[in-house]
């Protein structure tokens, strides 16, 4: 039954101390990554490159994945504990991780979003393993108007998510997509809206603009509130809670298989939609929580179990794309993601050409990548707790010190991404547009998203409009896009009729910018 | 000069005890600090996997760490005007590519090849052109036939409206006497993202340089109808030419290193020199030969030769008609803004009238110590901005780090001691582990 190959493989795997070695170094240099805003998996991968010209194969694919599989997790815990995303993956859960560690619950949520995405690299790491071929078909269904879906899919996902307050939540998507188009646009390379500037012929960075966003505003206005105490001392943080992760293990596994058709959901979502080129983690994680705040939650269940619920889905689909990037990769040899792109660079050295022969040319190769997938999320767990728990100190710091700390990461991270003074300019005043939206009360996740994904939408809505000569029905005339078309007007539907109904008159009522109220109302 | 004497002794001396802390007394020679390498795409693309190996083995040559630093967007703009404007000091290189040649034809920048001072040309891509295995052409003469029969009825893609593959495809129709917009050019951005669409039936033909499209080649789902090369390529021994096809055109990338106008000549050259032994290395061409890049070195001199003839031709076809027409594209470039103008102006009015854009109600009221608080907030971020290109890093994070702590009435022993902590800790792991090219400054850290 079993291919000896395969116990080879992983025999090659399991028992290399270069591959223990580079898993463990990966893994920490991975956390780093995630948690610091403005590095990103894509520079991370860049910088490991030169490592991986002295490495064998297997040591240089198991340092690549362990290294994104925790950059995704630790993207969570400033998420969650400063709401400042880490990554552009975590933004769309940004509140409710934030809420949640407003009200004390810091450990659960942690600890949630680490089982979760342990869970989901798992099961998005079986994908592949099992459906890997067959599901790479599919992504040869993709013509541009079945991206064009995808994206207005995912756009509407975060209008939807804004709970209420759906107005808000798509004014918040438009200003991120009407910030999109400064700059040189992609498919005329024409330039818009620069005034004659060449820094913003590149456009506005979204890393900078979220670090603004979230980072600079939430400093902002942590200063306003600062109490001037007599002494220096400890004010205002909120409850960290006992910071003793290790104790909610439990709590979150329990959770965590409580609700096995969500946790299936949330990975396949997070595979397939990994698995287009253009779309990853950050569309993934929106995508399920629209879906997962569709789902019929017991109206009786708590507020906060259904925060942990939903923050526990979107983790999940985020870790489960990653893999699901891997599908094209190396099935087709077209890679899913940036990450990947840099990955076949580094196989082609290696004299790996990625492509439907590798499954018999070099099986050990893709046999040691599964159990590679496998190995990084299970390092992932103690890994993970590690993290929680150095980053639990960091609510100790007394604000006045923590709060300019983290102004000069800040600035740090949106000059890291292109090494330019420019960025950091943008960063600021994003950090002011942040604050003042965010006392207007509207969201600016779907503002980060709106800025990713206008650049792609655009693209395709011009694609498809050049290639039909204008027609309409361009956008509909494939199967593949009358579904994902479909699966849009449902979730409009279900999205925006119910909420209403259920807070009845309460429309015009503000909803409040802070987390706790927007999710115990 | 009318300054009073005691103010003016420990200028000097805090000056002496920060060189000799610094251990920088002088010039030592060239290179004595970190260069940057600017890479105009984006990591994990073609042009940046070959700046990053250069830079390694730069680095084992040079001594000194050589970071690359991906300066993107703009379609190549942002990258070259950076590489172009900076300091000419020898500390700064730029990996140029073929879209310099092209940027400033179609107005986009001012920058050109004069603006560099090539130090050598690394490689150099062919265009090819590639079909579904099912399609009907099975040679380029047999596609050349029935695009003259049936003008704008193929759609291709393989890089935005206006780059190389696209003025290559388009190049090779107006070479052929027929017009440039005869095959519907649809920007994709990438090669990759083009493939795609090539395999979902979105376009027909690909036009992008064959290591490309290699993997799909070999597992036998697209087929290449030639090379715009003048003779066949090493790797790909099995596709023909144009030349061969009976067609005259040939046309692709290239990539190389260059320098800002103006840099010291015994710099450049020692540059060059080290540039020349890195290329010439076994673990280079290994690299090279593995990663499917095609390798063809050319010294400064003929390196400026290329880029001239290259410019010419460049400036032939996209200022020529044939081009023009091709560049304007129906669905223009305020299309997407407009609609999304419209749209949010509808929704804004929605809200403003409903009251759904009151202050929030849990949101603090701001009083006037809340403003000064949240005023230094942009008053940190721009003296950063200010001060950091001359003070250095060190000096500037350190003195507003501790400044804004002790402005939010932190004690300032602790204010100066956390940032005597942490900023050190920040270089090193920013600098020096990730590569962050964090400005050098006084110290010389």
């Amino acid at each position: 039954m079993i291919d000896p190959t395969i116990v080879e493989a992983a025999g090659q795997v399991l028992l290399d101390p270069v591959v223990w070695l580079a898993v463990i170094s990966a893994a920490v240099y991975g956390v780093f990554v995630g948690a610091v805003p403005g590095l990103t998996a894509t520079m991370a991968m860049a910088l490991l490159v030169p490592v991986t010209y002295w490495l064998p194969p297997l040591p240089a694919l198991a340092a690549v994945v362990t290294m994104v599989a925790c950059a995704i997790f630790a993207g969570d815990i400033p998420t969650i504990l400063l709401r400042i995303p880490g990554t552009p993956a975590s933004a769309a859960y940004a509140d409710i991780g934030s809420g949640l560690s407003a009200r004390g619950k810091a450990d659960l949520a942690l600890v949630t979003a680490l089982v979760s995405s342990v869970a989901g690299g798992l099961i998005g790491a079986a994908v592949l393993i099992v459906l890997g071929s067959q599901l790479a078909q599919v992504g040869t269904l993709f013509s541009p108007s079945e991206h064009f879906w995808l994206y207005v899919l995912g756009l509407s996902c975060a209008v939807v998510v804004s709970r209420d307050a759906p107005g808000r939540g798509a004014l918040a998507v438009l200003f991120g997509l009407l910030v999109s188009t400064v700059g040189l646009s992609a498919v005329h390379a024409q330039s818009r809206f620069t005034l004659g500037n060449p820094e913003l012929y590149q456009g506005i960075g979204f890393i900078p603009a979220m670090i603004g966003l979230f980072g600079v505003s939430e400093v902002l206005k942590n200063l306003i509130t600062l109490e001037v105490g007599p002494e220096g001392g400890t004010e205002g943080i909120p409850p960290a809670g006992s910071n003793r992760p290790i104790r909610s293990l439990p709590l979150g596994i329990v959770r965590l298989m409580r609700r096995p058709l969500a946790v299936l959901r949330s990975s396949a979502i997070g595979s397939l939609i990994g698995m287009l080129p253009g779309a990853g983690a950050d569309v993934a994680s929106w995508v399920s929580l629209g879906v997962s705040r569709r789902s019929g939650h017991d109206p009786r269940t708590p507020d906060d179990e259904a925060a942990l619920d939903r923050l526990g889905d979107a983790t999940t689909a985020n870790s489960s794309a990653l893999a699901g990037a891997w599908i094209p990769a190396l099935i087709l040899g077209i890679p899913g993601d940036s990450v990947t792109a840099i990955v076949i660079g580094v196989l082609m050295m290696k004299d790996l050409r990625p492509g439907p022969e590798i499954f018999e040319k070099q099986p050990i190769i893709v046999y040691g990548l599964y159990t590679i997938f496998l190995l990084a999320n299970l390092v992932l767990l103690p890994i993970g707790l590690a993290a929680i728990k150095a980053g639990g100190l960091v609510l100790r710091v007394p604000k006045r010190i923590l709060m300019p700390v983290i102004l000069l990461f800040c600035v740090l991270g949106a000059f890291a991404i292109n090494g330019s003074g420019f960025d950091v300019g943008v960063m600021l005043a994003f950090g002011l547009i942040g604050f003042v939206l965010e006392r207007r009360g509207v969201p600016l996740g779907p503002v980060v998203l709106g800025i990713i994904l206008g650049g792609p939408l655009e693209e395709r809505l011009i694609q498809v409009l050049t290639a039909s000569d204008g027609s309409p029905w361009a956008f509909v005339d494939r199967w593949p896009a009358r579904v994902l078309a479909g699966a849009w007007v449902v979730l409009l539907v279900l999205g925006l009729a119910r909420p209403r109904r259920r807070s009845g008159g309460g429309r015009g009522e503000p909803v409040g910018s802070g987390n706790s109220s927007r999710l115990s109302s | 000069m009318t300054r009073r004497q005691p103010f003016r002794t420990p200028g000097p001396i805090a000056l002496l005890l920060l060189a000799l802390l610094a251990g920088c007394g002088g010039e030592k020679g060239y290179p004595d600090r970190p260069i940057m390498l600017i890479c105009p795409w984006s990591a994990g693309g073609g042009t940046d996997t070959v700046s990053r190996k250069v830079a390694a083995l730069l680095e084992q040559e040079l001594g000194v760490p050589v970071n690359v630093v991906n300066a993107t967007g703009g379609s190549g703009v942002t990258g070259h005007t950076r590489g172009a404007l900076a300091v000419p000091d020898g500390y700064t290189m730029t990996m140029i590519t073929v879209e310099l040649n092209m940027l400033h034809w179609r107005g986009l920048t001012n920058i050109g090849p004069d603006d560099f001072r090539p130090v050598m040309l690394l490689n150099r891509d062919a265009a090819a052109l590639f079909v579904r295995e099912d399609a009907p052409w099975k040679s380029l003469g047999e596609l050349h036939e029935y695009v003259a029969a049936h003008p704008r009825a193929l759609k291709a893609s393989g890089t935005a409206q206006g780059g190389i593959w696209h003025v290559s495809l388009a190049g090779w129709l107006d070479a052929e006497g027929m017009r440039a917009d005869d095959i519907i050019w649809i920007p994709i951005n990438g090669a990759g993202p083009s493939l795609d669409a090539l395999m979902s039936s979105g376009v027909d033909l690909v036009c992008c340089s064959l290591p490309e499209a290699a993997a799909l080649m070999e597992a036998g789902r697209v087929r290449c109808l030639g090379v715009m090369a003048e003779e066949r390529i090493a790797d790909f021994p099995d596709v023909p030419t144009f030349r061969e096809q009976g067609s005259d055109w040939a046309m692709g990338g290239w990539r190389g290193l260059a320098l800002p106008r103006g840099v010291p000549e015994e710099r450049a050259e020692r540059l060059t020199a080290a540039v020349d032994r890195v290329i010439h290395s076994e673990d280079y061409l290994e690299f090279m030969e593995h990663s499917g890049f095609n390798v063809s070195p050319a010294p400064p001199d003929q390196f400026r030769e290329v880029m001239e003839q290259f410019d010419r031709q460049m400036g032939q076809i996209l200022t020529g008609e044939a081009f023009q027409s091709v560049r304007r594209t129906r669905y223009g470039p305020m299309i997407f803004p407009t609609v999304v103008f419209l749209l949010m102006a509808v929704i804004l009015l929605v809200l403003v009238v409903r009251g759904g854009l009151r202050r929030a109600e849990d949101a603090p009221a701001i009083d006037r110590r809340g403003l000064v608080r949240m005023g230094m907030v942009p008053g940190f971020v721009m003296a950063y901005l200010l001060l950091v290109e001359t003070a250095g890093y060190v000096v500037t994070a350190a003195v507003l780090l501790s400044a804004l702590m002790v402005g939010l009435r932190v004690r300032w022993p602790v204010a100066l001691g956390t940032a005597a902590v942490l900023v050190p800790i920040t270089y090193q792991v920013f600098a020096v582990l990730l590569r962050v090219p964090l400005p050098w400054g006084w110290l010389g850290w």
